[in-house]
C-alpha cells in the first residue's frame, strides 16, 4: 500500500514539474481589464489598443524570459459588478500581472481579488486616493492621485480669483473624493463653496441641477465627474444661456466630451490633466506615438491609455530584471528598485504604497476648434 | 418664482418623454396584462434610427429644419412601429396561450436581444447628433431662459397624446381597442378581431417610444445603447404613477413625474432626486394603489 502510495506520488510529482516546464514555455499571459462596452467605451478600447501593441513589439523582439506574451482583456464595463467577473476570470485563466482599469470604483471593486490571488495589478486611470491606502502588497497605478490633482485643482482655481465656487461631484469613489479634498483645500484658501452636490450618471437631463446652481450665483463650478455627463452638462449650461466658467477633474479629459457638447458649448472648459498624449516630450513617446500612428491611423487620445502601456512596460521591466513572474518578487522590484525607468509618460517610480511618485498635474484649456491646448 | 418657473419646464420636457414611453408601457399592459421590457429599448432603437436617417439622407439640408425634422419623425416612428410589430409577431403571439409568465421572460429577453444589437451595429461609444440641425438659441421668455428645441419636444410630445387620447376616445379602431383591453373573449364575441387590435398597439407604442427617442436625440445630442433602461424604468414607474393600463394615466404620470424629479432636485437634494421621485410612488400608491387614474385592481404579473 506504502509502495503504491508513494509510485504515485512520484508520478505525480514528475507529472507536475513536466506539466509546470511546458507552461512555462508556452505564452506568458498578461491581463488587461478596462472597460471595452459601457459609457467609458472610448478609454478601455484605446488601452487594448495600446497593450497591444506594446506586446506586438515585444513579441517580435522575442518576448520577455524567452516566451511570447500573449495579452488577454477582459471588459468591466465601467461597472463594478462587471469588474468582479472579469477580475475572477482574469485569475482563472493564470494571467501573471494585470493592467487596468479607469474607473477608481472600478478598479475597487476588483482589488481584493487579485491581491487574494497575488497577482499583481497596475492601474492605469483610477486616481482615488484611498485605492493606496488599504496596504495591499500587489497594487501599483501609472496615473497620479488625486490629493496631488486637487492641490492643482485648487491653486488654479485660487489664480483665476474665484471667490464662490460650487462643486458637482457624481457620487463615484474617484469623483466623490477629488469633490471633497478640493473643497478642504480651497476653503482653507478663503473660497466659499456655494454649492456642492451630485447628479446621477447615465441621465440625459441636468437642466434642472444646472438651475439649481445657478440660482447660487458661483464665480465658478468645479465638476468632478466624467466626460460623458460633462459634455451634457457644458451644451445645457449653453442652452440656458449661462456663461458662467467651467473646469473639470482629469475624468473629463477625453475629446468626446467635445463631440458630446459640441465645440461652441465646450469652448473655454478648462480641466486638470496629466500631459496630453500630443504634449509627451520623451523621446520614448515620441516613437511610440508614431508607431501608435501608423498602426491604427490615428494616434491615442487619451492620457489614460499610454498610462496603460506604461503599466505594462514597467510590469516587462521588472520580470526581465526578476527573471521570475513571481508575484512577491516582481512587486518588491518594482516598489522599491525600479527607479526613474525611462516611461513614455516621463520618469517613473513607485513609493512603498505602489504610487507613482513626482508627476505634476497640468491644467488645459478647451480653444474655439474644439481642441486641448495645454496652458502655461 | 422664476427658479421655480424655470424648474417646471425642466421638469416638462424630461416628463413628457417619459410620458411618450409610458403610453408604449400602458397600452400593451391594457390589452395584454404584459409589461413590454423590451419597450426601453424600443425607444433606443428610434434614437439610433433618426441618427443614421439624419445623417445619411441630411433631410434637413434639403427641406429645411423643420420640414426636415418632420419627415424624420415620420420614418422613424413609422420603421419602429415596423420592430414592434415584428416583436409581437416573434416574441409575444407564439406564447399568447401560454402562462403570463413566459411572456414575461420572453420580454426580457427581447430586450437583451435589442439592446445587444444595437450595441453590435452601432458600436458600445456615445453617438452624437450634429450639434447644427434645429437652432440652439435659447427663448428669453419672462426673464426665463428656454431652449427652443426644449418647447418643441414639449409642443410635440402634447401633440401626439392628444391624438391618440383622440384616437383611442372618438374611433372605431379606439373602441375597439377599449374593448378587448376590458375583456377580450367578449370583444372576440362581439366581432372584434383581437389579434388585429393587439398589432394594432404594438404599432402605436413602438411609434411613440421611437418618437420619444429621436426627441433624446435632438434634444441632448447624446445616445447609447444602454439609454433605454435608464428611460424604460422612469417611464415604467411613471405608467404605473397615472394607473398602469389607463392612456391618461400615463400622460399624468410622465409628467408628474419629471416635475418631482426637477422640484425635488431643485429644493431638496439633487443626489437624493431618484429616492424622492420613488417615495412619492410608493406614497400614491399606498393611498391609491391603482395608481392616480387607474381604475382597475391590478392584476399580478
Amino acid at each position: 500500500m506504502n509502495k503504491i502510495l508513494r509510485v504515485t506520488l512520484a508520478f505525480l510529482v514528475v507529472g507536475l514539474v513536466v506539466w509546470g516546464c511546458a507552461k512555462e514555455t508556452g505564452p506568458m499571459k498578461i491581463g488587461l481589464m478596462g472597460p471595452m462596452t459601457g459609457p467609458w467605451a472610448s478609454e478601455g478600447q484605446e488601452m487594448k489598443q495600446v497593450v497591444d501593441l506594446l506586446a506586438e513589439d515585444l513579441n517580435a523582439k522575442g518576448g520577455v524570459l524567452g516566451r511570447k506574451v500573449e495579452v488577454v482583456s477582459e471588459d468591466d464595463g465601467g461597472d463594478p459588478k462587471t469588474a468582479a467577473l472579469a477580475a475572477q476570470k482574469l485569475v482563472t485563466q493564470k494571467v501573471v500581472a494585470v493592467i487596468g482599469t479607469y474607473g477608481s470604483s472600478i478598479t475597487e471593486a476588483s482589488q481584493n481579488i487579485y491581491n487574494e490571488a497575488k497577482i499583481p495589478q497596475i492601474a492605469n486611470g483610477s486616481t482615488a486616493i484611498r485605492l493606496t491606502e488599504k496596504g495591499l502588497k500587489y497594487f501599483f497605478r501609472t496615473c497620479p492621485r488625486d490629493d496631488e490633482q486637487a492641490k492643482v485643482g485648487a491653486q488654479y482655481i485660487q489664480s483665476m480669483g474665484y471667490k464662490k465656487l460650487a462643486i458637482l461631484h457624481d457620487n463615484t469613489t474617484y469623483a466623490k473624493g477629488l469633490a471633497d479634498e478640493t473643497k478642504g483645500l480651497v476653503e482653507k484658501a478663503g473660497v466659499e463653496i456655494v454649492f456642492f452636490d451630485a447628479l446621477t450618471p447615465g441621465e440625459k437631463d441636468y437642466t434642472a441641477i444646472l438651475t439649481k446652481m445657478k440660482a447660487a450665483n458661483p464665480d465658478a463650478v468645479f465638476f468632478t465627474g466624467y466626460y460623458p455627463e460633462g459634455g451634457l452638462l457644458l451644451n445645457q449650461k449653453k442652452g440656458m444661456n449661462w456663461p458662467v466658467p467651467f473646469i473639470g477633474g482629469d475624468a473629463t479629459n477625453n475629446p468626446d466630451l467635445v463631440k458630446i457638447a459640441g465645440a461652441e458649448a465646450a469652448e473655454g472648459f478648462a480641466f486638470l490633466s496629466p500631459p496630453l498624449p500630443k504634449d509627451l516630450p520623451t523621446p520614448e513617446a515620441k516613437a511610440f506615438l508614431e508607431s501608435f500612428t501608423k498602426k491604427y491611423g490615428k494616434a491615442p487620445a487619451s492620457i489614460y491609455s499610454v498610462l496603460a502601456g506604461d503599466g505594462f512596460r514597467v510590469l516587462i521591466a521588472a520580470i526581465q530584471a526578476t527573471k521570475t513572474t513571481e508575484a512577491d518578487k516582481v512587486g518588491e522590484y518594482l516598489h522599491t528598485q525600479l527607479k526613474d525607468f525611462a516611461g513614455l509618460t516621463g520618469k517613473l517610480s513607485f513609493n512603498a504604497k505602489g504610487d507613482r511618485v513626482g508627476e505634476v498635474y497640468k491644467v488645459y484649456k478647451v480653444n474655439a476648434p474644439g481642441e486641448f491646448i495645454l496652458q502655461p | 418664482m422664476e427658479i421655480f418657473l424655470q424648474q417646471l419646464t425642466n421638469g416638462l420636457a424630461v416628463g413628457s418623454i417619459y410620458a411618450l414611453i409610458a403610453l408604449g408601457y400602458t397600452m400593451v399592459y391594457g390589452v395584454l396584462k404584459l409589461i413590454n421590457f423590451a419597450h426601453g429599448d424600443l425607444f433606443t432603437i428610434g434614437s439610433y434610427l433618426g441618427l443614421t436617417l439624419l445623417t445619411s439622407l441630411a433631410l434637413t439640408g434639403r427641406l429645411g429644419a423643420l420640414a426636415g425634422i418632420l419627415c424624420l419623425a415620420l420614418m422613424v416612428m413609422g420603421l419602429v412601429a415596423l420592430i414592434g410589430a415584428l416583436l409581437e409577431r416573434t416574441a409575444y403571439r407564439p406564447l399568447r396561450q401560454s402562462p403570463r409568465l413566459s411572456a414575461v421572460v420572453s420580454a426580457l429577453g427581447a430586450s437583451i436581444f435589442l439592446q445587444n444589437a444595437v450595441m453590435l451595429i452601432y458600436g458600445a461609444r456615445f453617438q452624437v447628433y450634429p450639434h447644427d440641425i434645429l437652432p440652439k438659441m435659447p427663448l428669453g421668455l419672462f426673464g426665463l431662459y428656454i431652449p427652443l428645441v426644449k418647447v418643441l419636444v414639449l409642443v410635440a410630445a402634447l401633440v401626439m397624446m392628444m391624438a391618440l387620447y383622440l384616437f383611442i376616445q372618438k374611433t372605431k379602431l379606439g373602441t375597439a381597442i377599449r374593448a378587448a383591453a376590458i375583456d377580450q373573449g367578449a370583444a372576440r364575441l362581439m366581432g372584434i378581431d383581437v389579434d388585429r387590435v393587439i398589432l394594432i398597439v404594438f404599432l402605436i407604442g413602438p411609434a411613440l417610444g421611437g418618437a420619444a427617442g429621436l426627441m433624446v436625440g435632438l434634444l441632448y445630442g447624446q445616445i447609447n445603447f444602454t439609454m433605454g433602461w435608464v428611460y424604460g424604468l422612469k417611464a415604467f414607474t411613471a405608467a404605473i404613477l397615472g394607473g398602469i393600463g389607463n392612456i391618461p394615466g400615463a400622460m399624468v404620470g410622465g409628467i408628474l413625474l419629471g416635475v418631482i424629479e426637477a422640484m425635488g432636485a431643485a429644493y431638496l437634494s439633487i443626489a437624493w432626486k431618484d429616492a424622492i421621485a420613488f417615495c412619492v410612488l410608493i406614497v400614491i400608491l399606498i393611498v391609491r394603489p391603482t395608481g392616480l387614474l387607474g381604475e382597475r385592481v391590478a392584476e399580478k404579473v
